[in-house]
């Protein structure tokens, strides 16, 4: 175990693995001395847990209706109850963990490459490229997020994976303004000049020396942002444009809950505890990887 | 000396930072005493000099922790003291001059505003008093027009300039200890002239007790009357301006000896053989 | 001896202000030139001209018997370097030594990189200790000297200095300078040093340029500036400024 210590904190690597390793270890140490970071990481991981293991986790079938037992109340049977068509809201949140993650990671995948690639692109080259992009960038700011991804629905069909689409469309204008702010600072450091003056291309300076400089704020960004973007998966489902019946979708939940809020106050209740915790985990998470990131 | 209480007394002071994986110790155990002069703290990047002077200001960033056994501004105990008593020290008795003026004003202000923000501060004066008392000011640091120089912002200065009126800004309550970190180390050797000049004027004429923080050793020489030489945290040697050349201790010589020389030119320049026993074992 | 670097006619302009005027010089191939000025006098900005980094200068630079244009070939890269003034900014924060000094090997196509990197940090005197350290793990001299480790590394003739020693403490300073001379020393290397130092461009270089508002006032030799034998008021500034300051510690 101090070898271990050792190793990860030596001040003089020997290899290239380890320099990563120590460097991986010195901001998980960051990490950890930050309580509510930590507190966050706890959720996200839970999240991706219950995601993993949803069948063993729930306790009945998401899916199975049961009109006999419409809107009970929690109870030892069913934890957090039964919503309208007889169906466990335990057993529905867990298995929606799923669907969060797909949403999640769908927009991700899109959202970070895309805004990387074409901020860097306009705050390196800037001139006529950079008024091209942002003015391009400009007109889907100008539109708020959920409407312009109403907008897309409308024309794509609802469902998932439309969603997915329409969210990573509408999201991904802050992230091409993040990396083009960074990215003017950077381009003129004597670090970047340096590799001008061995010769590289720009194709080089951009991929291999300007986006690793941009990939942390954009890492925050993205766990800061992960809030919004459930919420607005979850707002579309609410909408009925999201996901569709019989998907456990949170958002969908809470649509579904809606007509018994006075009475059958579980129905909403629980779906809704589950967004405001995940988009609290991931936004704790952020904001501690932003101190860790930054560092230096 | 003169017989009067010293302005400032500082006993074996310590700075440490905690960092995850370990203890950083900025300053270990540095005391001195300062009177109406101007007292020196030479030494190289990482020997803590600029620390000291932001313990003493209580401006050690999180996560440094400052330990004295005594630190004293005329006789009053400042350790003992909470926030607000140190901060009404701070400032008004106790000020200081950072290297980069264009880091430590305010872009959006006009530099007229600012100094007289500063005397505000400490006064309940009116503005129009205030505006007076900055003019004056501007006058006193030598800028020739200072109603012109009032309505400049802060990237319509020079960098000599924008020296000035952080001196300015930084005098305006008349402290009576004033901490120069560095004040002309991003100025040209001519205009550099101009600021020690200003400096220098402020301690004859006001009385005022100068730490002047330096990595520049000639400077140091011909401009201040004491010399604390710092290195890794520790004083090595304390002496009179006037005889740093003949300072005893090795690594004050090894600073001297390294200097490039125009007039002896020399194949290979002496390098500072750094004995580890001067980490630990203090001055010579 | 040929010439390494001729300048004629050059000028420099960033908007309305005209930063370097009409300056032309003449650097022999093996020689050490320094020019120096204080800030804004349009000394780096001469380097930058040079070095390629600034495209938008008018006037004839002939580089190694070839005139230059505002683009350079890649082949000017392996010819002509340039150390940067500031070790804290020049290198990138997110990449090791290694993957830093990587970097000119695989740009150049040259192959055999572990002996490359590992012989670069040999000459400028670092063990293979420092080869897999973020800058953050090294001290403002050791940076340098990585800095100067990336700029030999493709084996240049001509070695450009912009204030490379003014961020570091004297001890380091003087190190560095060893360092350069000794380098320059085994492999024949033209160099140009910018500074507003007078010392430590006497230190290294044998002929002076002193710039002043963008024009090149005076240009003497290390002799005739310690002689006194030199025309412009200027210039005897520098050289008093430069005496007062080493005066104080060498009179008394």
């Amino acid at each position: 175990m101090s070898n271990l210590y050792a190793y990860l904190t030596s001040e003089a690597p020997v290899s290239r693995g380890q320099a990563r390793l120590a460097q991986a270890y010195r901001r998980w140490l960051a990490l950890k001395a930050n309580p509510l970071a930590l507190v966050g990481l706890a959720i996200v991981v839970l999240l991706l847990l219950a995601a993993a293991l949803a069948p063993v986790i729930a306790t009945h079938d998401p899916l199975a209706q049961n009109l006999d037992q419409r809107l009970l109340a929690p109870s030892a049977k069913h934890w957090f109850g039964t919503d309208a068509l007889g169906r466990d809201i335990f057993s529905r949140i867990v298995h929606g963990t799923r669907v969060t993650l797909v949403i999640v990671l769908l927009v991700v995948i899109s959202v970070g490459p895309i805004g990387l690639l074409i901020g860097t692109v306009a705050g390196y080259f800037g001139g006529w490229v950079d008024r091209v992009l942002m003015r391009i960038t400009d007109i889907f700011l100008a539109f708020p997020r959920l409407v312009l991804a109403l907008a897309f629905v409308a024309v794509l069909g609802p469902g998932i994976e439309n969603a997915c689409i329409a969210i990573a469309l509408t999201a991904w204008p802050p992230y091409a303004r993040v990396a083009r702010a960074e990215t003017m600072v950077v381009r003129n450091s004597d670090y970047i000049a340096a590799v001008r003056l061995q010769g590289a291309s720009n194709t080089r300076i951009v991929l291999k020396h300007i986006m690793p400089v941009c990939i942390p704020s954009l890492i925050v960004r993205t766990t800061l942002d992960m809030a919004g973007i459930i919420l607005t998966a979850a707002g579309l489902g609410f909408l009925g444009l999201g996901a569709q019946p019989p998907m456990p979708e949170w958002g969908a939940m809470i649509a579904n809950g809606r007509e018994y809020i006075f009475d059958q106050w579980w129905v909403a209740t629980f779906p809704g505890l589950a967004i405001c915790l995940v988009a609290l985990g991931f936004n704790l998470l952020g904001d501690g990887l932003r101190d860790v990131l930054d560092a230096r | 000396m003169s017989s009067e209480a010293p302005l400032l007394t500082v006993e074996n002071l310590r700075v440490r930072f905690h960092t995850p994986t370990r203890i950083v110790e900025a300053v270990r155990g540095l005391s001195f005493t300062l009177g109406r002069e101007k007292l020196a703290i030479v030494g190289e990047s990482g020997s803590g000099k600029s620390m000291t002077g932001r313990a003493i200001l209580d401006l050690v960033p999180w996560p440094g922790e400052v330990t004295a056994d005594r630190m004293e501004f005329r006789g009053q105990d400042m350790m003992g003291l909470d926030k607000h008593g140190r901060r009404a020290i701070r400032g008004k008795r106790i000020s200081m001059v950072m290297q980069d003026p264009k880091f430590s004003l305010n872009p959006v202000m006009s530099v007229g505003q600012q100094i007289g923000e500063a005397y505000r501060v400490h006064t309940k004066a009116s503005r129009a008093e205030a505006r007076e008392r900055s003019l004056s000011m501007l006058e006193a640091v030598q800028i020739r027009d200072p109603q012109r120089v009032y309505d400049l912002y802060p990237h319509e200065v020079s960098g000599g300039m924008g020296q000035r009126v952080m001196i300015a800004m930084m005098l305006i309550g008349e402290p009576d200890i004033l901490i120069a970190d560095e004040p002309t180390s991003a100025l040209d050797v001519t205009v550099q002239a101009q600021v020690l000049d200003i400096l220098e004027r402020l301690v004859s004429d006001r009385g005022m007790g100068l730490i002047f923080i330096s990595h520049d050793l000639p400077l140091v020489a011909s401009f201040c009357d004491r010399v604390v030489v710092m290195y890794a945290g520790r004083v090595m040697e304390t002496l009179d301006a006037k005889a740093l050349s003949k300072g005893k201790h090795p690594y004050t010589q090894g600073l001297l000896g390294c200097l490039p020389d125009l007039d002896h030119p020399k194949d290979r320049l002496a390098t500072l053989q750094r004995d580890p026993a001067w980490v630990s074992g203090g001055g010579a | 001896m040929s010439d390494a670097i001729t300048v004629s006619g050059l000028n420099v302009s960033f908007g309305t202000s005209h930063v370097v005027k009409d300056v032309g010089f003449t650097v022999r191939t093996g020689e050490s030139y320094g020019i120096v000025g204080e800030s804004g006098s349009g000394k780096s900005t001469i380097l930058r001209a040079l070095s390629g980094l600034n495209r938008d200068w008018s006037g004839a630079i002939t580089i190694g018997g070839a005139r230059q244009q505002a683009k350079r070939p890649p082949a000017f890269y392996r010819q002509v370097q340039m150390v940067f003034q500031d070790p804290y900014g020049s290198l990138h924060p997110r990449m090791t030594v290694d993957a830093t000094l990587a970097e000119p090997v695989a740009i150049h196509a040259l192959g055999d990189v572990d002996r490359r990197i590992d012989r670069a940090l040999a000459d400028v005197g670092l063990d293979g200790g420092f080869r897999f350290r973020y800058p953050h793990q090294l001290s403002g001299g050791q940076r340098q000297r990585v800095a100067i480790a990336r700029a030999l590394i493709l084996e240049p003739s001509i070695l450009l200095l912009d204030e490379p020693t003014s961020a570091l403490d004297v001890s380091i300073q003087a190190e560095v300078l060893n360092l350069l001379s000794d380098l320059k020393a085994a492999r024949g290397l033209t160099l140009v040093l910018v500074s507003h130092n007078l010392a430590v461009v006497g230190h290294l270089c044998g002929r002076v340029a002193v710039m002043k508002d963008g024009r090149i006032v005076e240009e003497a030799s290390l002799e005739a500036i310690r002689s006194g034998d030199i025309r412009e008021a200027y210039t005897r500034d520098l050289l008093a400024a430069s005496r007062r300051a080493h005066g104080a510690i060498s009179a008394a």
